[in-house]
């Protein structure tokens, strides 16, 4: 198994509810993402949030976005602020309440600005990010040819594919620079093919940044897993109104974390039975 | 199929047609219309001939142009004015504190011109400036329930996009909103040039002065000359439909994402 240290917490759910019209959805949400640590490597963090469909995902991903607060209960993140001294720039670190921004969000539909260009929106995103400033075109230019968007910049969203959309979404909230990023059920609708695209391209996401922290909602349990280090479950727990997470999974500890060909483990499969048997 | 039965799609609902066949409808729909009326007509009621006699007759006068640019020159100007007032309006209603002004002029469609001729002459100078007023009056509260049926609509996304980008308020206004809802508001506008173009008749037969088409058609409705009268409305039709052409041009042009 290949060694790893967990460090420092860098998003911390603490009893989380939320209710709509006097029905709770979310009740005693507790969890936490902490840095991962591999020896040798630039190794960031791909968690997973599974779950039925009604369970309350896209509730509790509004509210890991800042975009929705919760009824109780707080989401913080460490964040990290670049501080120029003497000759270089270091990294200070404080915890605070999640807000609108703090993540990059990827939603389900890929959702663009229908007026502005690939390359426009792209701009606008970089704009924001004060790491780039007077490099935002040249940011630009390297992720849209790692991601092989570079041809359709001068497109709108309604001319792109569902896939090229989705590398969009992500090029413009990496653009952003969020060591965040949270994505809605991005295999959704997806074919086999496309589908091992985005999970390499999510793995080599992950994999910029030590403190890049991916999590990604969704339902597809087997894909959660082959892409995760972490699996939550949200489901319900007797005597609780509202969904919780009621488990979760370190595959890193399985030794199921950060391998290509993880389907073929058997251990994978014991794993996704597990999960399936919890929702 | 054969052809002959293809064409029998035109009778089955949501049957998408291509673009001759819709130009031969349209063509022979209008022919025939125009054949029933030149066979059934007579008496008061002019026929086509005649109607097209009124035109040619109007076409050859000065001051048919001269009433025609009055009138275009007033609608443009109102138009203007009007979209201006409406997008500082629609712009600001976003902000709480300017909503009941917003919504005060959205109900003041209710009211007629007729019952505030008198108000409007007191408060302008001249009757080039009544007509103006009496048409700002009456285009603003159509224009303004257009643009904010077009900002209520704005979906949430957006706003949640703009957000997770680090925009602040004032930068998703301006984002989503001005330039998000550029486009559609030249389609309210062209929408609503309609209503423009159909006051400024009734406004220039309220107040004759400086003249116009609808203060010309007033004029030869008072002698019963249906022809010549026919012919203005047939005048006014091609106008506003040559417009609603040029904008709808003009639109895809300036915002080519409106194309599909």
């Amino acid at each position: 198994m290949t060694p790893y240290t967990k460090k420092e917490v860098l998003l911390r759910v603490e009893d989380v509810s939320l209710s709509y019209d006097r029905v709770c959805v979310l009740q005693d949400i507790n969890f936490s993402v902490h840095d991962i640590v591999r020896p040798g490597l630039q190794q960031g963090q791909v968690v997973s949030l599974v779950g039925r469909s009604g369970i309350g995902k896209t509730q509790l991903f509004r509210l890991l976005s800042g975009l929705q607060k919760p009824a109780t209960g707080s989401i913080t993140i460490r964040e990290r602020m670049p501080v120029e001294r003497g000759n270089g720039v270091i990294d200070l670190y404080r915890e605070r309440v999640v807000q609108p921004g703090d993540m990059g969000v990827i939603f389900q539909n890929y959702y663009q600005l229908g007026w502005r260009t690939v390359r426009q929106s792209l701009l606008l995103a970089a704009r924001q990010n004060r790491l780039l400033s007077g490099k935002e075109e040249d940011a630009i230019r390297q992720y849209t040819l790692q991601f092989d968007v570079a041809d359709v910049l001068q497109r709108y969203p309604a001319q792109l594919s569902g896939g090229q959309q989705q590398r969009v979404s992500i090029i413009q909230q990496l653009l952003k620079g969020s060591d965040f990023l949270l994505l809605d059920e991005p295999f959704s609708g997806l074919d086999v093919c496309v589908l091992d695209k985005v999970v390499e391209l999510l793995l080599q996401v992950s994999m910029s940044d030590e403190l890049k922290t991916l999590i990604v909602v969704s339902h597809d349990i087997a894909t959660a897993v082959t892409i995760s280090d972490t699996v939550f479950i949200l489901g319900k727990k007797p005597g609780l109104e509202g969904s919780t997470i009621v488990r979760e999974i370190d595959l890193m500890e399985r030794g199921l974390a950060w391998q290509r060909e993880v389907r073929q483990e058997k251990a994978f499969v014991e794993t996704v039975r597990e999960i399936r048997e919890c929702l | 199929m054969p052809p002959a039965l293809k064409k029998l799609n035109m009778f089955s609902p949501f049957e998408r047609l291509n673009r001759q066949t819709i130009l031969i409808l349209i063509t022979s729909q209008a022919g025939l219309t125009l054949l029933i009326w030149q066979l059934s007509g007579g008496g008061l009621i002019p026929r086509p001939s005649a109607v097209l006699e009124a035109l040619g007759h109007l076409l050859t006068t000065r001051l048919f142009f001269d009433n025609l640019l009055a009138s275009l020159l007033l609608t443009g100007q109102a138009l203007l004015y009007s979209v201006l007032i409406t997008l500082v309006f629609g712009y600001a209603s976003v902000i709480p504190f300017f909503q009941p002004v917003a919504q005060f002029i959205v109900k003041c469609r209710y009211l007629t011109l007729t019952g505030l001729i008198f108000i409007f002459t007191l408060l302008t100078k001249d009757g080039g400036q009544l007509k103006l007023s009496l048409l700002l009056f009456g285009i603003v509260p159509f224009l303004t329930t257009s643009f904010l049926s077009v900002i209520g609509h704005t979906p949430a996304q957006e706003f949640e996009l703009c957000q997770t980008l680090g925009y602040n308020r004032w930068q998703s206004l301006y984002e989503v909103i001005i330039v998000g809802k550029a486009d559609q508001v030249f389609e309210v506008v062209r929408q609503n040039f309609a209503i423009a173009w159909m006051m400024i008749t009734m406004v220039e037969g309220l107040n004759m002065s400086e003249g116009g088409i609808g203060a010309l058609m007033i004029k030869y409705n008072k002698y019963n000359d249906l022809p010549h009268v026919l012919a203005l409305q047939s005048v006014i039709l091609g106008i506003g439909l040559c417009f609603d052409y040029l904008l709808g041009v003009l639109r895809h042009w300036l915002f080519p994402y409106t194309k599909r």
